[in-house]
């Protein structure tokens, strides 16, 4: 019994850390329409800083407090929201979404940069070692009543404030009809700067929380906090408070009851603790009732013109060309970067294809990455091209079980679906010792009459291979199949009305990426030939996926670049100055934000003014015939 | 007989009866107005018809078969085509290839053999837009992107043709050709149900017209019996207001004049 008890009181103190920073999370969806991958990557930052003015700096700690939650976070989350958010477009999900998933990549490597995580960080709790009360034969802790009381003092106050003040109501108003609300006087800029400053506040407290409960300081950890509280923020449909509280607390409990009475030393039960949030949001996510298409939707941006099969045949070419001409001046660890890079930009040509061509934010392709990588290895323990075929089929087939329980998922709902089977299939099959918890070996591929032994041979292989998947990946968008996804990215209501089962269709463009994924896989095993579970992260797949972004997902080129970019940051970073040394969460979450000027990425916004300059300069050069005809009329000589 | 009945279709949102106990008809070879003021539940109405949304009661019947609860694509095989209020044009892709998808998706479900050129080019004849073939959808004006809507439903070769607001956009020489691309699809043999604010458009084009005003069906009857009917003119007019000089002035409440 007081096990029961202790445990009890343990789940309602984590449960209440969730409702605060899901709390948070639903202010800032709620009031400005964006949901906020980065809250917890901006809590983390914010929790740190905590550490900084408080241990490290050794303020008092009611002023350390005070400056965070009440004079930091609020300016930042205001000042993100007046600098940025505000020129998203909500109706543009997945623009949306890489925007937030840049912030919080961002916020990482500004932490990482700032606080290198090879010093040993605590932040002491706030009470002492004494102050707890006891109840029934439990101690409760100070900060476990602190935890518990400031998460009821929050849902309360939102409540009271967003549905009795007249500023809260407004607030809300602004999500609707922004236009209206503007009409009746209110500033709507500055109506959501201030949600976003509550709602990063709040963001904050939960991870200063949890960092103190805990005694655990960590970037990874509290940036990841938030999906624990996505589950309870989706149970009340980003909008339900009392629902997103309840939910949190179940939660909470959960995973406390989990810890005490499951005991499990090894496999994949051991890890149901870890994984609980995460397989409760999958459910959560699956058991929402199916999402009607939606008419009336705005019209899509421009797109970028779609590139010729000459133009395809060129670029394919030039890229082997590229390859042979660099093998001479490619040594040791530069040789070993760009063949990572080239297997890594066969994964980005899935990212183009399901995000780019589909229209779905997958934010699980480095699972079939490493699905591909394992596989191979187990299918094909000699490197035979019979597995590696075989890797790629079951890929199709991994896609497609992935796909049919996500059929009804759109938009936000299934990049946070993906993202949670990433992370469940981490912790339940990847970081398992019979599987990848161990570094594993992999043998090179191995070719009839071609040895691939060699790392430039490799190099050379990777990119002509590279070069014909490209080519038709950009074959695929000229097909009737390309203009299919392209129409049912624009209006998924058009397409059913013209009788085509987007069921089908979502299932066949799921099917061919993570069939191409976890080819890449294979490659990406066979080139690096040892891998280890750490390599396939599950949040690495958001790197992929916003560096093919930065680049322009409508191209399979930006899939070379993206994926040459990723191998080669670090090997430049450790030349850089210090604050630049996390060049790879720099540099994509910086990259990723500047395309709320370049929605179309980086090469169709080079290719565009390059168009555009050469256009005008055939304008402005006059030719020879007007002016002959202008001479004659002049009565000037032909030959004058 | 009808190859469109709906019977006692409501509907319902939170509190609000957009639609209560609606049953209307649409016949082979008819073109049938339906009309009401905004928000009578007109688009809510096709919503259900075609599947996009499920009625909180009643049912739709296609030739005679129940498919209130078949699913978008296929009551679309099954013969329903529709534009729709709000452009739901495929932005991103070229006038033809809008139609051209379509033609492919039909081939694919149909089996048919189908010349998808052939079938395009006569598809974008019909409606006019041969030399915008190659213009990006989403560039057009909006007249011309609601007769792209019109060639991708017609691709679908409907028997029941579902028209939201056609003539928004277009000017006076385009709403009569129009008219006349109206009676021409009737003349094949499709059932077409017009949902129009243009008055002059209606009273020609349709041999039929059913009016809704707050969800409910009010009146039912030929161009000349709704004209003269004291309930619509109350419902575009307005019941308290006497009328403002002649009948062909713009309403009080409502929108659209009824010549």
């Amino acid at each position: 019994m007081s096990l029961f008890i202790g445990l009890t009181i343990a789940g309602l103190a984590t449960g209440a850390i969730y409702a605060i920073a899901a709390s948070g999370l639903v202010v800032t969806y709620t009031t400005s329409g964006v949901f906020n991958f980065a809250h917890g990557s901006l809590g983390m930052l914010m929790t740190f800083l905590y550490w900084q003015l408080r241990v490290a700096d050794h303020w008092a700690g009611p002023l350390a407090l005070g400056a965070v939650l009440l004079v930091a976070a609020p300016i930042v989350g205001a000042g993100l929201q007046l600098s940025l958010v505000r020129w998203i477009d909500i109706n543009d999900t997945g623009i949306m979404l890489v925007m937030t998933l840049a912030l919080l990549v961002l916020g990482m490597g500004v932490a990482y940069a700032i606080w290198p995580p090879d010093t040993a960080r605590a932040l002491g709790p706030f009470f002492g070692p004494s102050a707890f009360v006891t109840f029934l034969g439990q101690r409760i802790t100070y900060e476990q009543l602190l935890c518990i009381g400031l998460a009821i003092a929050v849902a309360l106050g939102l409540r009271l404030f967003l549905f009795n003040t007249r500023l809260g109501i407004t607030m809300r108003a602004v999500v609707d009809d922004r236009p209206l609300v503007a009409l009746n006087g209110w500033r709507t800029a500055k109506l959501n700067a201030l949600s976003w400053a509550i709602g990063i506040s709040l963001g904050a407290l939960a991870a200063m929380l949890q960092a103190t409960l805990f005694d655990d300081l960590s970037v990874l950890n509290l940036t990841f906090l938030v999906i624990n509280s996505f589950a309870a923020a989706m149970l009340g449909r980003l909008r339900n408070l009392p629902l997103t509280f309840v939910g949190a607390l179940v939660l909470g409990l959960a995973a406390s009851y989990v810890t005490g009475y499951v005991h499990t030393q090894s496999g994949p039960l051991a890890e149901l603790e870890t994984v609980l949030p995460t397989l409760f949001l999958v459910i959560v996510l699956l058991a929402l009732p199916s999402v009607r298409l939606r008419v009336g939707a705005p019209p899509a941006r421009r797109s970028p013109r779609i590139a010729s099969a000459r133009v395809s045949g060129i670029q394919s070419v030039l890229v082997v060309a590229a390859a042979v001409v660099a093998l001479p001046f490619l040594h040791g660890t530069n040789l070993g970067a760009v063949n990572q890079g080239l297997a890594i930009a066969i994964l980005g040509l899935a990212v183009v294809l399901l995000s780019g061509y589909g229209g779905q934010l997958n934010l699980a392709m480095y699972t079939f990455l490493g699905l591909g990588a394992w596989l191979f290895t187990k299918l094909s323990p000699g490197g035979g091209l019979g597995g590696l075929v075989l890797v790629t089929l079951i890929g199709a087939v991994a896609g497609t079980l992935f796909a049919l329980p996500a059929l009804r998922l759109r938009g936000l709902e299934l990049a946070l679906s993906t993202l949670a089977l990433s992370e469940l299939v981490w912790y339940v099959l990847f970081n398992q010792s019979n599987v990848m918890e161990n570094t594993i070996t992999i043998h090179r591929l191995r070719l009839p009459f071609i040895s691939l032994q060699g790392a430039r041979a490799n190099l050379v292989f990777l990119a002509v291979v590279f070069a014909l998947l490209a080519f038709g990946v950009a074959a695929i968008r000229r097909s009737s199949f390309g203009r299919l996804l392209a129409a049912t990215k624009d209006s998924p209501a058009g397409c059913a009305t013209i009788g085509l089962n987007l069921s089908l269709t979502k299932i066949g463009i799921t099917a061919l990426s993570t069939a191409l994924a976890t080819f890449a896989g294979a490659l990406y095993g066979s080139t690096q030939q040892q891998v280890t579970a750490n390599d396939f992260y599950f949040y690495l797949g958001l790197f992929i996926v916003l560096i093919v972004y930065i680049w322009g997902v409508h191209s399979p080129m930006a899939a070379l670049f993206g994926g040459l970019s990723l191998a080669i940051f670090p090997v430049i970073a450790p030349h850089l100055p210090a604050w630049a040394s996390q060049l790879t969460y720099l540099a994509v979450g910086f990259g990723a934000l500047s395309m709320v000027i370049n929605p179309n990425g980086t090469l169709d916004a080079v290719s565009s003014r390059v168009r555009a300059a050469w256009e005008n300069r055939q304008i402005r050069r006059p030719t020879a015939a007007p002016l002959r005809e202008e001479a004659r009329l002049l009565g000037i000589p032909a030959d004058s | 007989m009808a190859f469109l009945q709906t019977h006692e279709v409501s509907m319902r949102f939170g509190g609000i009866d957009a639609l209560n106990g609606v049953s209307i008809s649409a016949e082979p070879g008819l073109v049938t107005g339906l009309i009401g003021p905004n928000g009578a539940g007109k688009t809510t109405l096709f919503n259900i018809i075609t599947g996009l949304q499920p009625p909180t009661s009643g049912q739709v019947f296609l030739d005679g078969r129940d498919v209130t609860s078949v699913s978008v694509y296929r009551r679309a095989r099954l013969g329903i085509g529709r534009t729709f209020q709000r452009l739901e044009i495929f932005g991103s892709l070229s006038v033809r290839d809008n139609i051209r998808v379509t033609v492919e998706v039909r081939r694919r479900w149909s089996r048919q053999r189908i010349d998808i050129k052939h079938e395009t080019d006569a598809i974008l004849a019909r409606v006019g837009l041969e030399e915008f073939a190659k213009v990006p959808a989403d560039t057009l004006p909006t007249g011309s992107a609601r007769l792209v809507e019109l060639g991708r439903a017609l691709a679908t070769r409907p028997r029941l043709l579902l028209l939201d607001e056609p003539g928004s956009g277009l000017d006076a020489a385009e709403t009569e050709a129009f008219g006349l691309l109206l009676a021409d699809l009737a003349q094949d043999g499709l059932a077409v149900l017009l949902v129009e604010h243009d008055m002059d458009l209606v009273m020609k084009a349709c041999s039929h017209l059913m009016v809704l005003d707050f969800g409910e069906l009010i009146a039912s009857g030929t161009p000349e019996e709704i004209r003269a009917n004291q309930q619509v003119q109350d419902a575009y007019l307005g019941a308290e207001e006497p009328p403002v000089g002649s009948i062909t002035e713009p309403g009080l409440a409502g929108a659209g004049t009824l010549p």
